[in-house]
């Protein structure tokens, strides 16, 4: 038990510049509600005859992922998981179209193949022929944090000694309308949706680590006590107080509703600590808590915080970080806590 | 040694039963749930289906939910499997804020959003139902039915996706961060899967006929099962009755094709490997196989070729219950296990429906016969799409083992 484990790759496609930490010197700002992440040239990553029967999502998915196999060294991982709030949700839209508006006669099988939420994870197992562990979690906003929870729990039981760790989330126009018709983009929000994936390399060997995953909780429908404890113990895990944590990320995104949730959480757990944002860069979307890890890991590795994540009263440590702290939830319900650190 | 993770709890709903007594006396009688469709809106009312036999209204008043209360028929469901497993091991209506809760569902609200999508699109007349439509959304309506668990989490493997909840529910007990942890899935019959399964011609007409040589195809069902898992000194603790023990579980990735498995049954065969690996029994020590047996002609030679490679002249009974109850995808992991459950208890192997005629490379299932015998582990497959593969062995619990 116990077992340290490591992040030792991580990278992104979103709405700013895809494949690289660009946005930590130079954002891309949005003044948009509605906008589609910025994609590498696939090519690299996939042929064309694959390219062709592939859904945009899955390209996303094999080009993120291979970076970090890549930068990590490791081309089969033990385990692969992946969090995904909808699945392809384009190549459901597109058979649900089909179903809907021509009708039970004429339905072509390639949409359904790709609609299921497991199609990301599985793709990236036939292609680097893993037949480890491998399972794929759809839980709204904490579906990342669901699949980083099961590597961190089965990397402690030491049953694996590295995961492929992503989350991926697609924002179609249609899509899009329909969660703005809900409330959860768009509408009078400030800020601007997301689409994002994200894929990092856990493992516990040492040797190229950027940073330390130290602990983590997910919770449901926390009380304030429930939370408290909650972070007592992760802070615990690593030996440190809050005093040591350098900045608290959270997802503010400039919904007030959301945004009131979290200055009321952070106020009460958090009163003397930086908060950092990240969504103002990324957008919203189920899978952008993963980006909160990715920037996490990014801002530990470069011994930096972009001042530009920086709001509230409280100011930076004066000194490179060493422990960043994630404070994620949605709506009250899902909450997710998580602690980095530069300790390797 | 880790301690034991034990069973204190079940609840099934499926096509043959809306209890586990009833699901009893079904497998028992060798009565089968899958007929003509009756419930679900389709013009394919060729393929004989095995619908959980109650209206969605009909699971509303069971429930007590009040009309106008926006509901999908997998949360509905869900929420009777749940009641019966919460209800058995001393849970319902006892502070659940300790008790974590993992539901696994692919199709989640597909059938509000295939009935509503026009809606969806071009009015604001059933706006409600968008956010009922993710896999996460079913989980958290089916567990607030029944208070505030402190941990939910979806997963969705699509056919593993129930026996992938077990696993992880599992190992949330291994890692000390919860005592006790309810697991399962469900899922109802849409017409975008029901579709989805004919576009790629793997629905038979005729009732499904799992490992014979003339099978030609799987029958849809739908259901909803949770275990209810609980650390031994928990269970201890809390006097529950114990169903049995969860010594092993495995989850391998047959790596081969997106809907299709490999003719070897890699995954299959490793999943299963690791279960019994886990538990630290032999080929021998199983005594029954409930296998994943859709009626494929791909998937039940695939996993036929996984079973001999591993159980060799060891090979058990093996049955496939989705003669039954079709394949209840996302909830057949636990709808099976909570079968696998029933059989230990009583003593009984479930038969597989249909079987007539052996086809050379495929396993010949237990059809007739003296089927009375003692279980004492009993290995419960589940593969998915995309060769998410899981395998659960469950083991006789008895008061020595403490």
């Amino acid at each position: 038990m116990n077992n340290r484990i490591y992040i030792t790759g991580t990278s992104q496609i979103s709405i700013q510049e895809p494949l690289c930490e660009q946005w930590m010197d130079s954002p891309i700002s949005y003044d948009v509600k509605y906008t589609r992440a910025i994609d590498p040239n696939f090519k690299e990553f996939v042929s064309p005859i694959e390219a062709r029967r592939m859904g945009l999502l899955l390209k996303r998915a094999v080009a993120t992922s291979y970076t970090v196999m890549k930068e990590s060294g490791i081309s089969q991982p033990d385990a692969i998981i992946t969090g995904t709030g909808l699945g392809c949700i384009e190549n459901t839209e597109l058979f649900l179209n089909a179903l809907c508006f021509e009708g039970e006669n004429m339905l072509k099988p390639t949409y359904f193949m790709q609609s299921t939420h497991n199609t990301i994870g599985s793709l990236l197992a036939i292609r680097t022929k893993s037949h480890g562990y491998n399972v794929t979690y759809a839980h709204k906003g904490i579906s990342f944090d669901s699949a980083l929870y099961d590597a961190y729990l089965q990397m402690r039981l030491n049953k694996i000694s590295n995961a492929l760790v992503g989350s991926h989330d697609e924002m179609t126009p249609s899509y899009f309308k329909l969660l703005q018709k809900v409330g959860y983009v768009g509408g009078d929000m400030e800020g601007v949706c997301g689409e994002v994936s994200m894929a990092a390399m856990l493992e516990n060997d040492s040797s190229k680590a950027l940073c330390t995953l130290h602990s983590m909780r997910v919770l449901y429908r926390p009380s304030l006590q429930k939370l408290e404890k909650a972070v007592e113990q992760v802070l615990q895990e690593a030996g440190i107080t809050m005093d040591d944590v350098d900045g608290v990320i959270t997802g503010i995104n400039g919904n007030r509703k959301n945004d009131e949730e979290y200055s009321r959480y952070t106020e009460e757990l958090f009163p003397v600590t930086a908060k950092l944002r990240y969504k103002h860069l990324f957008g919203e979307c189920y899978s952008s808590s993963s980006l909160a890890f990715y920037s996490a890991v990014q801002c530990l590795r470069h011994e930096r915080i972009p001042l530009g994540m920086v709001y509230g009263n409280v100011q930076l440590k004066d000194r490179k970080p060493e422990y960043l702290l994630i404070f994620n939830q949605q709506e009250e319900k899902n909450f997710s806590i998580i602690l980095l650190g530069k300790q390797i | 040694m880790t301690e034991p993770i034990l069973i204190t709890g079940a609840g099934i709903v499926c096509s043959i039963g809306l209890n586990k007594e009833e699901v009893c006396t079904s497998l028992e009688r060798r009565a089968t749930g899958i007929e003509a469709l009756k419930y679900l809106k389709t013009q394919h009312t060729e393929f004989p289906v095995g619908e959980v036999k109650l209206s969605n209204e009909q699971m509303c008043q069971c429930l007590g939910i009040p009309d106008g209360v926006p509901t999908t028929r997998t949360s509905l469901m869900g929420m009777l499997a749940l009641k019966e497993a919460l209800e058995e091991s001393g849970l319902i209506g006892t502070d659940l804020g300790d008790v974590g809760f993992i539901s696994g569902t692919t199709v989640g609200g597909m059938d509000k959003s295939e009935q509503y999508y026009i809606d969806f699109l071009e009015n604001d007349s059933k706006n409600e139902y968008i956010s009922t439509h993710d896999c996460g959304a079913c989980s958290e309506m089916i567990a607030d039915h029944f208070g505030s668990f402190s941990f939910i989490t979806t997963p969705s493997t699509a056919c593993s996706s129930a026996a992938n909840s077990v696993i992880l529910g599992a190992n949330i007990i291994r890692n000390g961060l919860a005592d006790i942890v309810v697991v399962g899935g469900s899922e109802c019959i849409t017409k975008f899967h029901l579709n989805g399964f004919n576009s790629l011609m793997i629905l038979d007409q005729q009732p499904c006929r799992p490992f014979d040589a003339s099978r030609a195809g799987l029958n849809l069902g739908e259901g909803a099962a949770y275990i209810v898992l609980e650390k031994a000194s928990s269970a201890r603790k809390r006097g529950c009755k114990v169903l049995a023990e969860l010594s092993g579980y495995g989850n391998a990735c047959d790596a081969f094709h997106q809907t299709a498995s490999s003719p070897e049954g890699e995954g299959a065969y490793r999943a299963m490997k690791e279960a019994l690996d886990m538990a630290c029994k032999k080929p021998s020590d199983v005594n029954y196989i409930n296998a994943h047996g859709t009626g494929t002609p791909n998937n039940d030679i695939s996993e036929s070729q996984a079973m001999i490679r591993l159980f060799g002249e060891d090979l058990p009974p093996v049955s496939s219950t989705k003669s039954f109850t079709g394949h209840t995808t996302s909830a057949s992991g636990t709808i099976e296990l909570a079968m696998c459950l029933i059989a230990m208890q009583k003593s009984f192997l479930p038969v597989n429906l249909n079987w007539e005629s052996k086809q050379e490379n495929v396993v010949e299932p237990v059809t007739e016969g003296d089927y009375r015998m003692p279980l004492d582990n009993i290995l419960c497959n589940s593969f998915g799409f995309g060769g998410n593969d899981s395998s659960l062995l469950i083991s006789k619990w008895t008061e020595e083992n403490e």
